[in-house]
């Protein structure tokens, strides 16, 4: 099985999140790998284990992070993955229908039986690259998905539903999956192993267009209105006696 | 193209909640276009759901076995075909797990804009505002989509009240074979798998601890366990909490876990995403977290700035002398 796991930067939110005056563009200070594309790598890593075949990561960078995405490609590659590459996208773009249509044709060349990507990015607010890629590409999809096995002709995958209850699909391949977890927790991947893989991985490059599609404009970002109660700041012994009080108000003290 | 959709969201032959807040919404939203109120059924034998839907002017139930329990592929399309037929201005899925497969697969497939986590829709000379929850709530995004869309609406958004009326909509029963959908070849339903039994049901639980990111490491779930001792409460956790497999799934809260309904949550180091706060139905939540801007705040009654590290062996002491005392 050939399969393909997609990585996406995203802002680090435990930095600070700079909005310009006129709230149209919007600065994040650190980006980070998208958490849930790190489970769809982990998975595609797995699945290798449980079935052989190849895996390989593409990085998904614009100007703004194509040096920071080196190191989740190299520690796709600590983890087991066999191949890393990098797209340059021409634009960055929030629109995942562009990004989508970038990425489809790319993909396509490849013919790879299987591309994870995570079920959502936290910068996402327009359209989901998962469904959309697949649409593209003419594949199904589906989303949410928290473990896969391949089953004699397709891929046996259980999608999280509401509530903890669990739907079992099989899935024809070639498929698109949107994975919300891993199976198992992510691998830990020492930092020897780590810089080793950031020194020695061939990263392969290439550069996309990203096309041009219209209905759709931000008009302004913005935060929230800030919680109505007063947060309780101080030392631990203060906050502890504060919430004691709280507590025997509720009624659990 | 004035026409208000409402693409139900069923699950096991039952409407979900999330359907009648879309529906309240779609209401007001049509008597600005001057348009109405269409709600997509898909679905199997569920002809005795239709006069739950009140709210709706049409509905087009597109009935088959095969669309009994959903699938991303036939759902896509047979919802397709109903949004070429209907031509509508807004459309209206769940932030679910059916919601947000069949979105983007349509939304790709017929060229309609897309917004996600959406929290408000209102209309602007022809043309829809919506604004978007993103950045893990930190940020509003407001966007404009050119004539129509579709949009992803998160739970809570709108009152579920005005939507949620009986009454007897005009019925425009389908087939696919109607639609021209053949439903074969592709992704296929086997079955569900229901929760296992738990150890402990933290949606049953009076008091629930529930740890986030912020607890650092599996070591400190032990801090978080001594406090739910010493509170006579239960652990539970976020999503992150989970994926690491430092706490069973079975304690996991939120949308894709359990709500939690009792008396006090105590959020420690969780910074409250949608997906979270979803299943936080608790009387009183109280919040501690480093980051003040933390969107957990905006559902507690109290929050704390502070780390939860350093706070939690502070915290057991004093709730340990408080009750011995």
């Amino acid at each position: 099985m050939k399969i393909c796991a997609l990585i996406r930067m995203v802002p680090d939110l435990v930095e600070e999140l700079e909005i310009d005056e006129n709230g149209t563009e919007i600065y994040p200070s650190m980006y980070i790998a998208n958490e849930r594309d790190e489970q769809a790598v982990e998975e595609a890593i797995i699945l290798k284990e449980k079935h052989g075949g190849t895996v390989e990561v593409v990085g998904i960078a614009d100007d703004e992070v194509s040096t920071e995405i080196d190191e989740p490609l190299a520690m796709a590659i600590a983890k087991g993955a066999d191949k890393a590459m990098k797209v340059n996208l021409s634009r960055p773009t929030y629109k995942r229908a562009e990004l989508a249509k970038a990425l489809a044709e790319f993909l396509k060349e490849r013919e790879y039986d299987l591309i994870l990507t995570g079920i959502q990015a936290i910068d996402g607010f327009a359209g989901m690259l998962g469904p959309m890629l697949a649409t593209y590409m003419g594949l199904p999809y589906i989303g949410n998905v928290v473990y896969a096995e391949l089953k004699d002709d397709h891929l046996l995958v259980r999608k999280e539903l509401e509530g903890g209850v669990i739907g079992e699909y099989k899935v024809k391949l070639p498929a698109v999956i949107g994975i919300v977890s891993a199976e198992k927790p992510p691998r830990f991947v020492p930092f020897a192993k780590l810089r080793q893989a950031m020194k020695s991985a061939e990263i392969e490059e290439f550069d996309l267009d990203v096309p041009e599609i219209e209905g759709l404009e931000v008009e302004r970002y913005y935060e929230p209105p800030k919680p109505e109660i007063v947060l309780i700041e101080g030392e631990p012994e203060e906050v502890a006696e504060k919430l004691i009080e709280v507590m025997k108000e509720i009624g659990v003290l | 193209m004035k026409d208000v959709m409402v693409v139900a969201d069923v699950m096991e032959n039952e409407i979900q909640e999330i359907t009648f807040e879309m529906l309240g919404k779609a209401k007001e939203l049509a008597q600005e276009t001057g348009g109405s109120v269409v709600t997509v059924l898909i679905g199997n034998k569920l002809d005795g759901l239709v006069s739950n839907l009140g709210a709706s002017d049409t509905v087009i139930y597109v009935e088959d076995e095969k669309l009994e329990n959903f699938t991303p592929e036939f759902y896509r399309r047979v919802l397709s075909k109903v949004i070429e037929k209907v031509n509508p201005k807004i459309i209206m899925v769940g932030n679910t797990a059916f919601g947000t497969d069949l979105a983007g697969l349509v939304a790709a497939e017929l060229d309609i804009p897309m917004v996600t986590s959406c929290m408000n829709l209102a209309l602007r000379d022809g043309d829809i505002l919506a604004t978007s929850m993103a950045y893990g709530g930190k940020v509003l995004v407001d966007l404009v989509a050119k004539e129509r869309g579709m949009f992803v609406i998160n739970r809570g958004s709108f009152s579920s009240d005005a939507g949620k009326v009986e009454g007897s909509p005009n019925v425009e029963k389908l087939s696919p074979a109607d639609l021209g959908v053949s439903l074969e070849d592709s992704i296929e339903f086997v079955g569900y798998i229901k929760p296992e039994v738990e150890d402990v049901d933290i949606s049953k639980a009076e008091i629930v601890v529930a740890v986030g990111r912020g607890i650092g490491d599996e070591s400190n779930i032990e801090l978080a366990e001594e406090l739910a001792e010493v509170l006579g409460g239960v652990v539970a956790g976020s999503r992150p909490v989970i994926d690491q497999g430092w706490l069973p799934r079975t304690r996991q809260v939120g949308r894709s876990g359990k709500t939690v309904a009792g008396k006090l949550y105590l959020a420690l180091g969780i910074s409250g995403a949608t997906e979270h706060v979803e299943g936080v139905k608790a009387k009183n939540v109280i919040a501690v977290n480093t980051d003040p801007s933390a969107p957990i705040f905006r559902i507690s009654r109290v929050g704390a700035v502070v780390d939860v590290l350093e706070l939690l062996p502070v915290l057991i002491d004093k709730i340990s002398e408080a009750k011995s005392g």
